[in-house]
């Protein structure tokens, strides 16, 4: 028996086709969404520029210790040589104030704990040289965000409250381009917590008190 | 009524091949297309530069532990009768910043990815996988229970240690890491294992564990050693705020 194609069955065949491009988009976009929440998607390019950036400044830093080292054999010099190291490691561990040109991150809504990490790892990562979050200096000693049972994040024994300024002391252009490219941090947050408020201010002077 | 059936059939087999063809159709435009035209030799050439700046960044940091070491022994060679004071408040700063390794009892922590998951050919986010976010979860746990020193791969992770993923490469303190990450932490161990075992602490690892999709566990142990930090401390911006602005 022959089957004639009908005007209806043409209708059919198009809603179908109209289905399953509807249904493929829905599902690419549910992966989309999937991906952006925590970690940032970046690509074998910008692989091989932190790659570049960190193997340039280890090289620096060969130049620093090779200069320290010299110092280090010279009887004169020697003693000023470990007063500098101990001033500089004393910077590190956030034993004295600080201060220099950097960003101030400002979130003025309540944010989950895992935030906390990612905003403070981005700054890391941006080439921040020193953070605090609401003046608590970030340290070996003080770092670990504690997620209370009532949702409160803790820092050092202190319970941080909204609005959450995160201070960076470092490049601020660099830091300022690398949270707001696309796919950046700002943009995960924005996509993951509804009606955020969220601001990043470069500053020209940021001061830090030290660890107390 | 043998001719409606008939109808219905067809009709079905239509909708069934229209939603066919659309999502082939939508998968083939939304499908990237490759920036080479010799795709192969372009991932070759790029596996290669990673390779050698890999390679380089291990030259390096072996450098800078050298010379760390060798500052050291001329520090403490160099007049310590006289400096013995200074000396001994720098040995305590570098254990508190990670420039000294650190031995003692804690917690070695092993994350995998599943065993029916290959790194290498999935892309962007992947629950069977492992990921920076994960090892992030983790390493704050622990310095929120008052570590004393973490690692992870014999990477020694510090406060400004970056943990950061590149597709489904792992970079701690922008070095490559590869599963299985072994993850070893040295502290109080009661508190540790109290902390790891609060299911509410780590909940999408927790989650993902007891779904089997990536593999989770942590165990007690003595005498762990953790190595001193082989990255760098650049303070270009930063100066002690009693010092002048330049």
């Amino acid at each position: 028996m022959k089957y004639k194609v009908k005007y209806r069955d043409l209708t059919i065949i198009i809603t179908g086709i109209l289905l399953g491009f509807l249904v493929v988009l829905q599902a690419r976009s549910f992966s989309n969404i999937q991906n952006i929440t925590r970690d940032s998607q970046a690509n074998v390019f910008q692989e091989i520029q932190i790659l570049k950036t960190t193997n340039e400044n280890l090289a620096d830093e060969i130049t620093n210790l090779e200069n320290q080292l010299s110092k280090a054999s010279n009887q004169e010099q020697a003693l000023n040589s470990i007063q500098d190291e101990i001033q500089k490691d004393k910077i590190i561990a956030g034993q004295v104030d600080i201060a220099g040109p950097g960003i101030e991150l400002t979130v003025k809504n309540e944010l989950a704990g895992i935030w906390f990490t990612d905003i403070e790892n981005e700054l890391w990562a941006a080439g921040a040289e020193a953070v605090s979050v609401n003046d608590i200096r970030l340290t070996n000693t003080t770092a670990g965000f504690d997620t209370l049972p009532n949702g409160q994040i803790s820092l050092n024994g202190v319970i941080l409250t909204a609005p959450y300024h995160f201070d960076a002391i470092g490049d601020k252009k660099t830091m300022t381009e690398a949270l707001g490219q696309t796919a950046g941090i700002i943009q995960r947050i924005k996509g993951s917590v509804p009606n955020v408020d969220i601001a990043v201010d470069p500053k020209d002077l940021i001061q830090m008190q030290k660890v107390l | 009524m043998e001719k409606e059936g008939y109808n219905w059939k067809v009709q079905l087999t239509f909708v069934f091949t229209g939603v066919l063809v659309g999502m082939l159709v939508t998968a083939q435009f939304k499908s990237a297309i490759p920036a080479s035209s010799y795709p192969y030799d372009e991932y070759k050439i790029q596996q290669d530069l990673l390779k050698s700046y890999n390679d380089d960044q291990a030259v390096l940091k072996n450098k800078i532990l050298n010379l760390r070491k060798n500052i050291d022994d001329k520090q403490k060679q160099t007049g310590a009768s006289v400096q013995k004071n200074n000396l001994d408040v720098l040995e305590q700063i570098k254990q508190e910043i990670g420039l000294e390794s650190t031995k003692g009892d804690g917690i070695t922590i092993t994350l995998n990815d599943s065993p029916f998951s290959q790194r290498a050919n999935n892309e962007g986010s992947d629950q069977f996988l492992v990921q920076a976010a994960d090892l992030r979860d983790v390493v704050n746990l622990v310095f929120s229970a008052q570590a004393d020193a973490v690692s992870i791969n014999d990477q020694r992770v510090i406060a400004s240690t970056p943990i950061s993923s590149v597709g489904n490469t792992i970079l701690v303190n922008n070095t490559h890491v590869l599963p299985p990450f072994n993850i070893s932490v040295i502290g109080d161990k009661d508190l540790l294992n109290q902390r790891l075992n609060d299911p509410t602490a780590l909940p999408d690892l927790e989650k993902r564990a007891k779904g089997q999709k990536i593999e989770y566990s942590f165990q007690p142990q003595t005498n762990l050693v953790i190595p001193i930090y082989s990255g760098d401390f650049p303070l270009k911006y930063v100066q002690a705020a009693n010092e002048p602005q330049s």
